[in-house]
């Protein structure tokens, strides 16, 4: 049996309804106790944590087509900028940054790879953490999601994919552009036009001279690139060579752009079991994945 | 050295000794021995004929570091005692033993092998022949050694397989040798760090000129982890080379502030019960023996055959990959910038020059036959 009654609302309460909550990706008005932005999908605590008027976060994206390793990349990039003792130091916010770090980081030391990223951005990881150059400047914050590679798919080629994508995208101050060196080893020319249609998405998106795509900092991340010494010794002349649509793009359109080559796993072995092919990691040995990130921090403090 | 060498021959191979040739190679000025049906089997190569006059074939073999073919008894009998003493001395520094015994091969841990859902994971127990190890990895200084005594153009020393794809092994300069040298030769000041950037097969044809092999994966983790029988007649093995706790001073590891490899001999409280030095860290290496996994069902298929590597790298991130018994693998082709190799020689092979004890009735010259029983 139902029961009605009257129950007064709190002053604090009806303040805080009041006053809406501005979403840090998409500027979308909240609730105060919402948990995800009714606009884009965003999670409301990177908010919450992050003061947008005094010190706004600088926001950046780790982008590719499916199973290029985003998932891995982030959470090796976090694991090891938040181990190690250099000049550069990282600070994760919230407990929420910590899930995928400790997520990949479980599963690559199973010697397995960590679940794909659901396309519902309800599911996606937010990496949200404070990174300081020197102890004399104030530290920097920085938010990096883990965006799926199949709702990022359907933004770049259709135009209707997650809201969040293209608002987080025309917001972000750089990118990190995953391709896959593996399968570009193995003659598959599919991963150079994926990157083509990223660049050239990202560039139509905000054409601004100073303001727009093309003066802000984008870095090329070859990834998975154990299978090319060439890849890691000079990853310009590869991308030169084994990109040359992607390289002729950046060249004309990106102003900041370098190009990275990057490994997390030393090597795999793809196993045959009951007829379908399982990839199974037989060691870590994480090359070239701070590197994009340290050159993003420099372009961004600049 | 001819009579030396065909003596040696007869007595490794007495069926077939009249269908074998011995030849000279321009490059080097080595004698080799071959199968002349051309089958490819092991053969012997030994430095007969010097550069310079003045070098005793005998010293440059020592300088070579080959003093395990000069020790095995159809050579070593043709030795003065002085020339044996010497090779000896130089196969003390540089071999470490480990007798023989038991030892416990951890299977994959059940989470690894979610995948396969049917896997077998438990430890199986192999007996393993006493073994001398290299106390330390073959550095690039030993290895040009072999590039510059024309290691690369003898087809005897490589496996045939490897043979058809022996120029594909070059360095950035298009000379033969490791993937990371240039022009044939390795960085200034890296003589004594392990060479790495070569295929197993290159270590297995650096291994044959040096009259040793690889060691197989069980004989690398009975050097390592050193097993003791328990009252209770169960095993106790080390899970790191020097104990059970973890210690990342004693091995080059990911932790350490300048990534990169260290010369052979630095970190020697990091040695094995033996005397192995950097068995963890440093370099993976490789060992003679293939991954297989095997499941309730059979066998599961490799996309590709893959060779057992051991001991973890420089650049090894996880904590749980540098244990004595964490197990990797790569492809037998695969030139890696963190892979190198250190040999092995059975004790049978030299024993009688060493003082083995040998059981009775065990040949000279019998390979070592590890045996496998399931726990």
């Amino acid at each position: 049996m139902t029961k009605w009654g009257f129950q007064p609302i709190d002053t604090y309460e009806r303040v805080e309804y009041a006053s809406q909550t501005s979403c840090c990706v998409c500027d979308g008005g909240n609730r105060f106790d919402a948990e995800f932005c009714r606009h884009c999908r965003a999670p409301l605590a990177l908010t919450l944590q992050t003061d947008p008027k005094k010190s706004p976060p600088q926001l950046v994206a780790v982008v590719g087509p499916p199973r290029v390793g985003k998932t891995v990349y982030l959470g090796m990039l976090t694991d090891i900028l938040s181990r190690q003792q250099g000049a550069l130091q990282v600070l994760a916010r919230g407990a929420f940054s910590v899930s995928l770090q400790q997520q990949s980081m479980s599963a690559l030391a199973r010697r397995q790879f960590p679940p794909g990223t659901p396309v519902d951005p309800e599911g996606w990881n937010w990496v949200h953490f404070e990174v300081s150059n020197s102890p004399r400047r104030r530290p920097e914050q920085y938010v990096m999601p883990d965006i799926s590679g199949e709702a990022f798919l359907q933004e770049v080629e259709r135009g209707h994919g997650a809201p969040v994508i293209r608002a987080f995208l025309s917001k972000c101050s750089a990118a990190l552009v995953l391709v896959d060196a593996e399968a570009l080893e193995q003659g598959d020319q599919e991963p150079d036009f994926l990157a083509m249609k990223t660049v050239s998405y990202l560039v139509e998106m905000n054409r601004h001279r100073r303001k727009g795509w093309p003066a802000r900092p984008v870095a090329i991340v070859f990834a998975k690139s154990d299978q090319s010494e060439l890849c890691f010794d000079d990853p310009e002349e590869y991308a030169r060579t084994h990109t040359p649509g992607l390289w002729r793009q950046c060249k004309e359109r990106l102003s900041r752009h370098r190009f990275f080559s990057t490994s997390v796993i030393g090597a795999c072995a793809p196993l045959h079991i009951r007829g379908e092919v399982t990839s199974m990691p037989l060691r870590i040995e994480p090359r070239g994945v701070e590197e994009p990130f340290i050159w993003i921090a420099k372009q961004l403090t600049k | 050295m001819l009579d030396l060498l065909k003596k040696y021959f007869r007595s490794r191979w007495p069926k077939r000794a009249g269908n074998h040739v011995i030849r000279t190679l321009e490059t080097g000025g080595e004698w080799t021995v071959a199968p002349a049906d051309g089958t490819g089997e092991t053969a012997a190569t030994v430095s007969d004929a010097p550069r310079s006059p003045s070098v005793d074939p005998f010293q440059q073999m020592l300088e070579q570091g080959r003093c395990a073919l000069l020790l095995r008894p159809q050579i070593a009998e043709n030795l003065d005692e002085s020339q044996v003493r010497q090779a000896q001395e130089a196969f003390d520094t540089m071999a470490s033993r480990t007798p023989a015994g038991p030892v416990i091969l951890q299977g994959w841990r059940r989470g690894e092998l979610e995948a396969l859902n049917d896997a077998r994971t438990g430890p199986c127990r192999v007996l393993v022949d006493e073994l001398f190890l290299d106390r330390y990895a073959v550095t690039n200084g030993q290895f040009l050694a072999f590039v510059a005594a024309g290691g690369y153009a003898q087809e005897t020393l490589w496996n045939p397989s490897a043979w058809q794809r022996v120029n594909e092994f070059v360095d950035r300069g298009d000379l033969p040798g490791p993937r990371g040298w240039h022009s044939g030769t390795f960085a200034e000041g890296e003589a004594d760090h392990p060479v790495v950037g070569v295929c197993w097969y290159e270590a297995d044809a650096y291994a044959r000129w040096a009259g040793k092999r690889l060691p197989a994966d069980a004989e690398w983790v009975k050097a390592a982890s050193w097993p003791v029988v328990a009252e209770d007649g169960g095993l106790v093995e080390r899970k790191y080379p020097w104990g059970d706790t973890p210690a990342p001073q004693k091995a080059n590891l990911w932790n350490r502030a300048k990534r990169g490899t260290l010369p052979v001999a630095d970190l020697p409280a990091g040695a094995s019960a033996g005397g192995a030095i950097q068995l963890i860290g440093n370099v993976w290496e490789w060992t003679s023996s293939s991954l297989q996994i095997v499941s309730e069902r059979g066998r599961v298929r490799l996309d590709r055959p893959l060779k057992i590597i051991r001991g973890g790298a420089y650049d090894t991130y996880f904590e749980n990959q540098i244990t004595c018994q964490f197990q990797s693998a790569d492809s037998s082709f695969a030139r890696r910038h963190n892979i190198g190799f250190r040999c092995a020689i059975s004790a049978c092979d030299i024993g009688g020059l060493l003082s083995v004890q040998r059981e009775p009735g065990q040949a000279l010259g019998e390979s070592t036959v590890s045996q496998e029983i399931s726990v």
